[in-house]
């Protein structure tokens, strides 16, 4: 028997606003422990939730991007359960009225397209940081009621590589909209997999299982393989698989247990009494989503429009929204767009890989790269001079221009100057014209060899070669 | 509605992190077995499933959203003054698991 | 007699003329707090108080500010920053707030003088002033500890009646300032829910928290509201249109208003001296100018308040209670896992009563009970509130006996759940319900104690409904009651 994997995905967004959720608590993922808190964020008796207007705006964006309606009120609601990350004791989220629902994304797996419908997104706070050691835990506050969106996906996802796919989209949407990092392995997008199998035809859902703690792509894809795998192993042999939830190893590759699901929990939710109905304004979504920054698909057309670079290259550029950010800002000081993808793909990104660097990190201003792009084009230098001068801008971050006057680092264009350079040569060599016009092209790169010599490599070596071959050909 | 027992009680209070006596917990059911009498007769009120449930007690909605900006938080110390058990600058449990 | 007999308004004017001092008032109330025995307090700030009094009175008492210098207290149950605050249970002994609740900073902002914390129900849970970690509170009208003063607010309710201050915070979930306002003799008022922000109080129960407070005048109570009534960003239920003043002209009072009496809380009530006063009451109002009548409720619904009250109190409150678990304030109790440290916590810090509430309010709110438990109790709140609010279509008053008898006995009441529920003692939770203003009067004397009115109007008309409390003030001559100025009333 053929078995079909049956997958939903939860998966939890950590907005990057610059207060909570429902606090004005400033965020910082790395600040010391417990220093970003306010008296709300370690539920203190007497303290109000107060909803913060960027996370809102955020939620919308998303919302909109994943084409669905969006409610014009929001209600929040109580989630009440005791856990240690849980200072209140129930978490603030949106149970009955989501601000999105119905909604869906397009994944394209092995150039086939497939719709994938989204139930709903919904806005929540952040639990506090659990650090664990050997026979104790500490807890950091800095965490709790950071705003959160969660996208909920309707059962339809089939595979690993269409869930992987679905939740590369959701990142990029997610860091194209500039609502989040995104990133997996630091905990700002996190995803449970709910996942059940069922042999092919059969249209009831077989039990679910859980997979909790996936923290990146691959893990997302390998997880599932592996228990579709497991669960049809299980089927076959005629077990049952249990409801549980399970967790991804990362050493064995493959899901190990975590604890049987006895009931489903009840979280006795209610609607928040300290936050009032609050009314959207149409005008309120109109400007969330018109101010949203681009998102791929736009971006790409623009890039591909505008700076006319070839495809492979503009995929590289918006792999990372922070690349196309950063080349978008260089290309507003130069025209020359192809040249400054080369140099950003070959020198940006070879030394962000090379020295570990995030981009974010890369503090050159973008004027200078663009700067640089066109002496390397003008040829003024050679690529080498453009290494050490990009070296040397980025320890500094000081214009090339500036860096090649005071480096000296610049080539000899002046047609007299070289005329000059190669006359002397053949002066000394009489016998190079004769040996260039029998056919010994040899004699061209003598004299070009030794004009560099003499000048230390500083030559325009396309000006050179044109005066070399009008004073051979005397 | 569940039906309420003892048992039905001690696992709800454990469920809320605590637990009472036995003889507490006869009260509790006695109290039980009172409230539900009245829930019956709320139950028997005309037009009782005509109206929806009430949270607030008017209209109250608004509009309003608090801008994102950062406020300074609390000192680390203040924030941890009332905690009793504290290492590191972190509260400190025993070992939290699963 | 002692300037701290008097009234706010009176004690202001005292303090201007500079027949007394601050400190001299301070002092008087420290004293009476100290040699108080009625249990009415959890702290007394003895030395901030006097630290406070001695700076005020280096400046003169300003004339607009008639809380300058006023000695005050505040239940416990709002959060002060740098005393302790346990809102009379074990689980917070030892809690020292980080912040101020607004009302308390609003009330430091005009230099009132907060003399001390006073005793609650535990977490504000209850309505005898019995259930506290302190124990029993007493009412100041028998001295010899026989008699409760009622709650939650018990020890607030006391301290003024008593004449140890004369204005004390407290809170009002379904009656908890209102009716131990009437066993007390005093005024006891609450807003429309929103006027005044609830930020700092600890939440019992928010959809029917009222910030409340007792005070010995109707002119006092408004100016408290003037005072206390501010838009608050800390709170996001915290009214936010314009407020019109609350502070009246007593020589232009309208009587041509109509009052409406619940016909059938007038008579669940068998007490026949509480309903003599209170048929004279409303003569005398005839008599000035008021239309009296009957009006309905059906009686299935108001015998519905209480069961409705208690599902929905207790379902918020367990939740609002979920964050005292001993781990980040509170006492630490040890485990060998985080859920034995929370249950340790929490076993030992709330008393049975409160632990049966929680029990009751989370089977409220379990998904298989919750549309036949939580949401028809919500939906009996909204029942009763579309009627009340069809009665204040035509009237502008509900008037009635604040509560069914003066103050009872110690191991007469008891928090007990029991199906012996009088309307005439639950039926105030309308104003909660609803978050009307609400307002009890004292009104005659029992047996040496004192019961009190109630008045009710519709969201946002404080005015008026100071307006005729003055004039009843008036009727009954009770103004200033406390036990060190007896009266008779009516």
């Amino acid at each position: 028997m053929n078995f079909e994997a049956v997958i939903g995905l939860e998966i939890h967004v950590e907005m990057k606003t610059k207060s909570k959720m429902f606090s004005s608590a400033p965020i910082d993922f790395k600040a010391e422990p417990n220093t970003l808190i306010a008296p709300l964020d370690m539920a203190f008796p007497g303290t109000m939730p107060i909803v913060n207007k960027e996370a809102v705006r955020n939620a919308i964006r998303v919302a909109n991007a994943l084409h669905m309606e969006i409610d014009h009120e929001l209600w929040f609601d109580r989630k009440n359960y005791f856990y240690s990350d849980l200072p209140k004791g129930y978490q603030i989220t949106q149970q009955d009225r989501p601000i999105g629902k119905e909604g869906y994304l397009e994944i394209e797996v092995d150039g086939i397209k497939k719709r994938c419908d989204i139930e709903r997104i919904h806005m929540e706070e952040d639990t506090c940081m659990q650090h664990h050691f050997s026979s104790y835990s500490l807890l950091d506050y800095n965490r709790a009621g950071i705003p959160l969106i969660e996208i909920v996906s309707k059962p339809v996802l089939r595979s690993g590589v269409e869930a992987r796919k679905y939740v590369e989209k959701i990142r990029e949407i997610v860091t194209f909209a500039n609502v989040s990092d995104g990133k997996m392995e630091e905990g700002s997008l996190r995803c449970d997999v709910n996942i059940s199998i069922r042999p092919y035809g059969v249209d009831t859902f077989g039990t679910k299982v859980e997979i909790k703690n996936l923290n990146s792509l691959a893990h997302i894809e390998k997880a599932i393989d592996f228990e579709t795998k497991r669960q049809s192993e299980l089927l076959l042999l005629g077990k049952k698989v249990q409801q549980e939830t399970r967790r991804f190893d990362e050493a064995k590759k493959e899901t190990v247990l975590m604890r049987v699901k006895t009931e489903a929990a009840d979280y006795k939710y209610f609607t928040e009494p300290n936050i009032p109905p609050i009314k959207i304004s149409d005008e309120f979504i109109n400007n969330a989503i018109e101010t949203c920054p681009e998102l791929y698909d736009q971006k790409f057309e623009r890039f591909m429009k505008n700076y006319a670079l070839n495809v492979t290259d503009a995929q590289i550029l918006l792999s990372n929204v922070d690349y196309a950010n950063y080349y978008d800002k260089c290309a507003l000081f130069t025209t020359n767009y192809q040249n400054l993808a080369n140099f950003f793909i070959s020198s940006i990104l070879g030394y962000l890989n090379k020295n570990v660097v995030d981009i974010k990190d890369f503090n050159v201003e973008p004027k200078f790269v663009a700067e640089l792009v066109d002496l390397l084009k003008s040829k003024e230098i050679n690529s080498t001079q453009g290494a050490d001068i990009f070296n040397k801008m980025v320890k500094e971050n000081k214009s090339p221009l500036k860096i090649k006057e005071e480096t000296g680092a610049t080539l000899i264009s002046d047609e007299v100057k070289i005329r000059e350079l190669v006359l002397e040569v053949i002066k000394l060599n009489p016998t190079l014209p004769s040996d260039f016009k029998a056919g010994k092209t040899r004699a061209q790169g003598f004299v070009m060899g030794q004009i560099m010599r003499k000048t230390g490599g500083k030559i325009n070596p396309a000006i050179a070669n044109k005066i070399i071959v009008e004073e051979l050909n005397k | 509605m569940k039906e309420v027992n003892k048992e039905v009680l001690k696992d709800a209070s454990l469920r809320l992190m605590f637990t009472m006596e036995e003889s507490e917990y006869d009260l509790l059911l006695d109290e039980f077995h009172t409230i539900q009498t009245q829930l019956g007769l709320m139950s028997k009120i005309e037009g009782i499933d005509d109206v929806t449930p009430m949270t607030f007690p008017f209209d109250v909605s608004i509009d309003y959203l608090r801008e994102d900006e950062a406020k300074t938080p609390l000192n680390k110390e203040d924030a941890l003054k009332n905690a009793k058990n504290v290492k590191d600058g972190q509260i400190k449990l025993p070992k939290v698991v699963g | 007699m002692n300037y701290l007999d008097l009234n706010i308004e009176e004690i202001h004017l005292a303090l201007v003329e500079k027949k007394v001092t601050c400190l001299e008032l301070v002092k008087e109330a420290l004293k009476r707090a100290k040699e108080d025995t009625n249990n009415d307090f959890e702290i007394i700030l003895e030395e901030e108080a006097i630290q406070k009094a001695v700076e005020l009175d280096k400046k003169d008492c300003p004339k607009d500010n008639i809380f300058y210098g006023i000695p005050y207290c505040a239940k416990d149950n709002f959060s002060t920053k740098g005393y302790e605050t346990t809102a009379s249970s074990n689980i917070l002994n030892g809690y020292v707030p980080l912040f101020d609740a607004t009302v308390i900073k609003l009330l430091n902002e005009k230099n009132a003088i907060l003399i001390a914390k006073t005793t609650l129900d535990e977490l504000a849970m209850g309505g005898t002033g019995t259930s506290g970690h302190k124990g029993i509170t007493f009412n100041p009208y028998k001295n010899d500890h026989t008699t409760l003063i009622g709650g939650s607010s018990c020890g607030s309710c006391a301290a003024v009646a008593a004449s140890i201050v004369p204005f004390a915070l407290g809170s009002d979930t379904g009656d908890s300032v209102r009716k131990p306002a009437s066993y007390g003799g005093l005024v006891g008022f609450k807003p429309t829910w929103g006027l005044i922000s609830r930020f700092g109080l600890f939440p019992f129960a928010p959809s029917l928290d009222h910030v409340a407070y007792f005070t010995r005048s109707v002119k006092d109570a408004s100016y408290a509201l003037d005072l206390l009534s501010v838009h608050d960003d800390n709170d996001y239920t915290s009214y936010r249109k314009e407020r019109n003043s609350v502070l009246f002209d007593e020589n232009n009072i309208s009587t041509s208003k109509k009052v409406g009496i619940l016909k059938e809380v007038y008579d669940s009530i068998d007490d026949e001296t509480l309903k003599t006063s209170f048929d004279k009451l409303v003569n005398k109002l005839k008599e000035v100018g008021y239309t009296v009548d009957f009006v309905s409720i059906d009686k299935k619904l108001l015998s519905s308040i209480y069961p409705a009250y208690i599902v929905i109190s207790s379902a918020e409150a367990t939740s609002n209670n979920a964050n005292l678990d001993g781990i980040k304030f509170g006492p630490y109790y040890d485990g060998k896992t985080y859920q034995e440290v929370m249950i340790n916590a929490r076993t030992n810090g709330f008393s049975s009563l409160i632990k049966r509430r929680f029990v009751l309010g989370s089977y409220a709110l379990m998904k298989e009970n919750q549309e036949e438990v939580f949401k028809r109790a919500q939906k009996v709140r909204h029942l009763i509130v579309n009627r009340t609010n069809e009665i204040f279509n035509d009237y502008d008053f509900i008037i009635g006996l604040a509560a069914p008898s003066v103050a009872k006995k110690v191991g007469e009441v008891s928090e007990q759940l029991s199906d012996k529920y009088l309307i005439a003692d639950n039926y105030l939770a309308i104003g909660n319900f609803g978050g009307f203003p609400s307002i009890t009067l004292p009104l005659g004397f029992k047996d040496g104690l004192p019961f009190g009115v109630n008045l009710t109007s519709k969201p946002y008309s404080e005015k008026q409904l100071f307006e005729i409390s003055y004039k009843i003030e008036e009727i009954t001559g009770l103004r200033n009651l406390s036990v060190n100025n007896k009266k008779e009333g009516l």
